[in-house]
């Protein structure tokens, strides 16, 4: 994709987004109007304190909430008003998610649950879903325990097959909720170098929710959210891995 | 640290059953439910029972009955009335004979049975009908009497005529149209002519040797099965001779129906309430399961399992009292709108007490149902950890090491309590059981039955969880993947698969045999309601007769249905197994009726006749074997291969010496019920006979039929208990109707608690439907994977719930006397039903969850 093709069109375009949620009797307003655009390959760290916003607005990205105002337009589609099963179907299409608390499938194996955003949205044969889960769990370094529970697996395992779990299908955009919120320092190095690793190998887009400054430190463009406002929008050098030697 | 104080956790329980007023309304209403279930189908099944035993009654025309063929002795009768002094009990005698009345206009005398009443006391329950309507006082006494109609048929005579009977004369005032104990009454007679004792020994016809049969009918003024027993029991005790019947006795067909029906019934309310107890467990588990969190936080502040356990139990009673009122006032509904609802359909109305002990039990049946069935969950608190909060589906890692025996008993020692708490709930059903059953017995049986068939539940239903593991890990990736994520589903950690497998196989399973024995009951009082029973008898045919009356009967319209012929021979008993007559020890049977009983023949079983033990001779039999009834068989104290020895009265010479093949009861309803000695027609092939015939004419066109046979057929007799047997299946379709509409509403109260126990998980799956949403899923994919988990979930359990459904019917329908057949449309249309209603409930369930934006639960994280 040349520079300028990547321009015109941005992987992510948010626009003028707010959110308001009632609580009780009382309304709270969680986004007061941000916009910003997100290059195809870009990888932005959203930051900010706890409650500022950062979460909800990597949800609304997602479209697994429906913004009050604005829009969010993902590779030229605009998702904020589609219908719940068009979301869902764009959504396994366009995005793979990774979750702090991982959120894995108990009853289905690593392997499986790898798989399954393959079943729920390819058509392809499952001959070349499986091949890609387990090369990709293989990339995880975790081809041996395909066949455990969730259970069975410690945290940063998990994430681990999280992450697999995201990429399964290619998605064009990555997104991540504090992926190693989670996990001990060692365990999320070992998970955000496998992020970033892979990210690179796919030439996805990475937005990255943390309010780790040591996680951001990779990012390309930190955006500060506070008080559900963008309080900056900084490119950023990244600094490397962050994986002590 | 000490224990919360109480008030702190009564505080902290009820700010949380305010904040989530959804949730609990949901664990009340379950309560309710199956206290509503219990109560109402208690209450009304005790209300209904009652109004029935009063018909029944009218059937015997009091509480008690005792016939005897000769006066009671001055030493009886003191005893007698020593027995029921000062106890309110009132006694009128009813005295029935033969005897031969005349016309002035009509030149042949009349054989016609008389029956002296006192009309202040006869009946006791029921009424006299008479043509043209007046009280029976008015119409009897003082010189007056009522007579059936054949009687001014046959004599020609019409109401106001007069008629001599021995030394009196009286005056014809009425047409006895129906009296209610003309089943229990002396049957072989002429026209009846009711008239008083006084009247009665104004003819003078009564004298010692006379044959003339003397009942007693006793009024108890509280009519329970208690006070009716004591009674029967000094009856019998005073009049040794006479035979002595309680209202339930009165037919055959009624007894079987009460005595069957007060079983079933019972049975309902038992299964009600396990139902209940069903929903209350399912209700309360899934609720502390989500307090999961809360109790991890208050633990990890530092709070003693002890001070949680004040909060939850507290909690608990609360919900069991609450859902306990909401239960009863739903029972006390349903007690009123069921007989509004049945009354209409059924003419008859109960009458209702609700009495202020059914609604005190009623609420402590809930709150002791829910405190038990919570037990267990309960003290699952104990086991919670802190961690929890910090790590979701947190799962004890399997324990791998040591042998699978010493791995068992770890499991058994920790969960110690546990036992203890199933234990608890055992004897906490037993008590309720025994206490709210009308009979004990089934009560017991039923709670260790049910115990026992619990146990084997749980061990099917994980063996069927494990074996299908087994599979799903054998085929795993061939299996379409919304299949295979289905069937996963079902190992879900914290999903109680084997828990809910087992509760939902159990209401399956109480449900298919309250379903099974009502069919078979209903199917059995179908024969004995079938509107074309024979409801005239014919006496005294001669064998050149029978064609031609047969004939005759054939071409009145009024009849219908064929005519049943049964041939009577006069005969006497000589012997039995040796012992002569005179030195038989009888039970409750007069010595002198040995010389007068009736053979009769049959090649084949008859009609409404079933064999209890032993077995009926194939057609074509020569030997001399007998089948007896079983009262009979008891009075004479014969078996199976005793030898009795019958004379003929034509044939005095020539004794039959028969060998007991089988015993046999009657439905009362058939020609032949009127037969208690059957032998095979050779033996008997020498013999003067006579015909009895019973035939089904139009209830208030009898009158046509008599006139007819007697115009050609003067000598016959015709007994009319038409309205007699109206009254009889009136009685009968009630029960059955009322078993079946019972039996209905407790299914449908099952299925609800059913239904609500699987609603119950669904906030388990609230997180997986947003994991699943993330990752691209659209609703009806989710739906389809959660059918696929819902139905599994059905099937297993529908099919083993009905395999012990029918394996209990077989046991069940044994015990009742009633025949078993497997019902396959009844039992594939259960098992689909099943899986349809969980899929159904489980869709309705999650449909919330469904449509929920996936971000509004993330947040909560």
């Amino acid at each position: 994709m040349t520079l300028s093709a990547s321009l015109s069109v941005p992987s992510i375009r948010v626009s003028s987004l707010t959110k308001t949620i009632r609580n009780g009797t009382r309304s709270v307003e969680i986004l007061r109007g941000i916009s910003f655009d997100v290059c195809p390959g870009e990888f932005v760290a959203i930051m900010g304190s706890s409650g500022s916003g950062k979460s909800t607005l990597l949800g609304l990205l997602a479209g697994l909430d429906s913004p009050t105002s604005g829009d969010v337009i993902l590779q030229g589609t605009s998702i904020s008003y589609l219908a719940e099963d068009k979301l869902a179907t764009l959504r396994g299409k366009l995005i793979g998610f990774v979750f702090q608390s991982y959120q894995l499938i108990p009853t289905l194996t690593a392997l499986e649950n790898v798989l399954l955003p393959f079943e729920l949205n390819s058509s392809a044969a499952q001959t070349e879903g499986l091949d890609r889960a387990r090369g990709l769990l293989a990339a995880v370094s975790l081809a041996d325990r395909a066949d455990h529970y969730p259970v069975q697996l410690s945290g940063g395992e998990q994430q681990r097959v999280a992450l697999a779990r995201a990429f399964i299908l290619r998605p064009p955009i990555i997104l991540a909720d504090e992926p190693t919120g989670n996990l001990d320092s060692k365990n999320g190095a070992q998970v955000m170098d496998l992020l970033l690793d892979l990210n690179r190998r796919e030439g996805t887009t990475l937005v990255l929710v943390t309010h780790d400054a040591a996680v951001a430190a990779n990012a390309s463009r930190i955006l500060t959210v506070r008080d559900g406002a963008l309080l900056s929008d900084l490119p950023h050098v990244p600094q490397g891995s962050m994986v002590t030697a | 640290m000490a224990a919360l104080p109480w008030p702190t956790a009564a505080r902290i329980a009820g700010r949380e059953l305010r904040n989530s007023r959804g949730k609990f309304l949901f664990v009340i209403l379950s309560v309710a439910i199956g206290v509503a279930a219990l109560t109402g189908v208690r209450g009304f099944s005790t209300a209904f029972r009652q109004t029935l035993l009063v018909r029944a009654r009218s059937i015997l025309a009091g509480d008690l009955g005792a016939r005897m063929f000769q006066q009671p002795t001055a030493a009886q009768q003191a005893k007698l009335d020593a027995a029921i002094a000062g106890k309110g009990i009132r006694v009128s005698p009813v005295t029935e004979m033969v005897a031969m009345s005349t016309a002035a206009n009509a030149l042949d005398p009349l054989l016609v049975g008389l029956k002296a009443i006192d009309i202040n006391e006869y009946p006791y329950y029921g009424s006299v009908t008479l043509q043209p309507a007046m009280p029976l006082q008015q119409a009897v006494g003082n010189g007056n009497v009522a007579v059936g109609d054949d009687l001014l048929i046959r004599l020609k005579l019409s109401v106001g005529d007069r008629i001599t009977i021995g030394d009196a004369t009286f005056a014809i005032k009425a047409v006895v149209a129906s009296e209610p104990d003309r089943l229990s009454g002396q049957f072989a007679a002429g026209p009846r002519v009711l008239l008083t004792q006084q009247e009665l020994a104004a003819t003078h016809l009564l004298a010692p040797g006379s044959r003339a049969s003397q009942r007693y009918l006793f009024k108890l003024p509280q009519s329970n099965d208690a006070a009716v027993a004591t009674l029967k029991s000094a009856v019998e005790d005073a009049l040794p001779e006479a035979q002595v019947t309680d209202y339930r006795e009165t037919n055959p067909a009624i007894t079987m129906a009460l005595d069957r029906s007060t079983s079933i019934l019972s049975l309902v309310s038992l299964v009600a309430l396990v139902l209940g107890a069903l929903g209350v467990a399912m209700a309360m588990r899934t609720h502390l399961l989500e307090r999961m969190d809360t109790i991890a936080i208050m633990k990890s502040l530092g709070a003693q399992s002890s001070s949680i356990l004040r909060i939850y139990s507290l909690q608990t009673v609360l919900l069991g009292l609450l859902g306990g009122i909401v239960g009863v006032v739903l029972g006390i509904g349903v007690q009123l709108v069921l007989p509004l609802l049945l009354g209409k359909l059924l003419g008859l109305s109960p009458e209702l007490h609700i009495a202020g002990g059914a609604i005190i039990v009623g609420l402590l049946t809930g709150l002791v149902i829910t405190v038990l069935f919570t037990l267990p969950p309960l003290l699952d608190i104990r086991g919670i950890r802190p961690i929890l909060i910090l790590r979701r589906n947190m799962e004890e890692p399997p324990a791998d090491a040591g042998a699978w025996w010493t791995r068992t008993v770890a499991k058994v020692r920790a969960s110690a309590a546990q036992v203890g708490a199933i234990a608890l709930i055992l004897l906490g059903l037993t008590l309720i059981a025994t206490t709210l059953s009308d009979s004990k017995l089934v009560g017991r049986i039923f709670t260790v039955g049910l115990f026992a068939v619990l146990l084997v539940l749980l061990a099917t239903a994980a063996l069927l969880l494990w074996a299908l593991r087994i599979f799903l890990a054998r085929t795993r990736l061939a299996l379409p993947s919304v299949l295979r994520h289905g069937l996963a589903n079902l190992y879900r950690p914290g999903n109680p698969s084997s828990a809910l497998l087992a509760a939902l196989g159990l209401g399956v399973m109480q449900i298919a045999i309250v379903l099974f024995l009502g069919q078979a009951f209903t199917k059995e009082l179908k024969i004995s309601t079938n509107p074309t029973l024979p409801n005239v008898f014919l006496i005294d045919i001669a064998s050149n007769e029978i064609d031609g009356v047969q004939k005759l009967l054939k071409q009145q319209p009024t009849v219908h249905g064929t005519a049943e012929f049964l041939p009577v021979i006069a005969s006497r008993i000589l012997s039995v197994d040796g012992t002569p007559a005179a030195k038989l020890k009888l039970k409750n049977f007069p010595q002198r009726m040995l010389q007068t009983i009736t053979l009769t023949w049959s090649d084949d079983l008859p009609a409404g006749t079933k064999v209890l033990s032993g077995k009926f001779w194939k057609p074509g039999e020569t030997r001399p074997q007998v089948a007896i009834g079983e009262m009979h068989a008891n009075r004479l104290g014969v078996h199976i291969g005793s030898h009795i020895v019958f004379a003929a009265a034509g044939d005095p010479d020539n004794p039959v010496d028969a060998v007991v093949s089988a015993i046999i009861r009657s439905d009362g309803q058939h020609a032949y019920s009127r037969a208690e000695f059957i032998l095979p027609p050779a033996p008997l092939a020498q013999l003067p006979v006579v015909w009895y015939g019973a035939v089904h004419s139009d209830p208030d066109r009898v009158g046509q039929l008599q006139r007819a046979l007697y115009a050609k057929y003067p000598t016959v007799t015709v007994i009319n208990v038409a309205q007699a047997m109206e009254t009889l299946r009136s009685v009968l379709l009630q029960v059955s109707l009322v078993v079946q509409f019972l039996a209905g509403f407790s299914i449908f109260a099952g299925l609800v608690i059913l239904a609500s126990a699987i609603a119950g998980t669904r906030y388990r799956r609230i997180r997986e439907v947003v994991v699943l949403k993330t990752l691209g899923a659209t609703r009806s994919r989710i739906a389809a994977i959660f059918s696929v988990e819902f139905a599994t979930l059905g099937l297993v359990a529908g099919l083993v719930g009905l395999l012990f459904a029918n394996a209990s019917s077989i046991l069940l329908l044994r015990k009742l006397d009633l025949d078993y057949h497997f019902m396959t449309l009844e039992n594939l249309l259960a098992l689909l039903g099943v899986a349809a209603l969980t899929v159904a409930t489980g869709w309705l369930a999650s449909f919330r969850v469904l449509g929920q934006k996936p971000l509004e639960v993330l947040r909560e994280d």
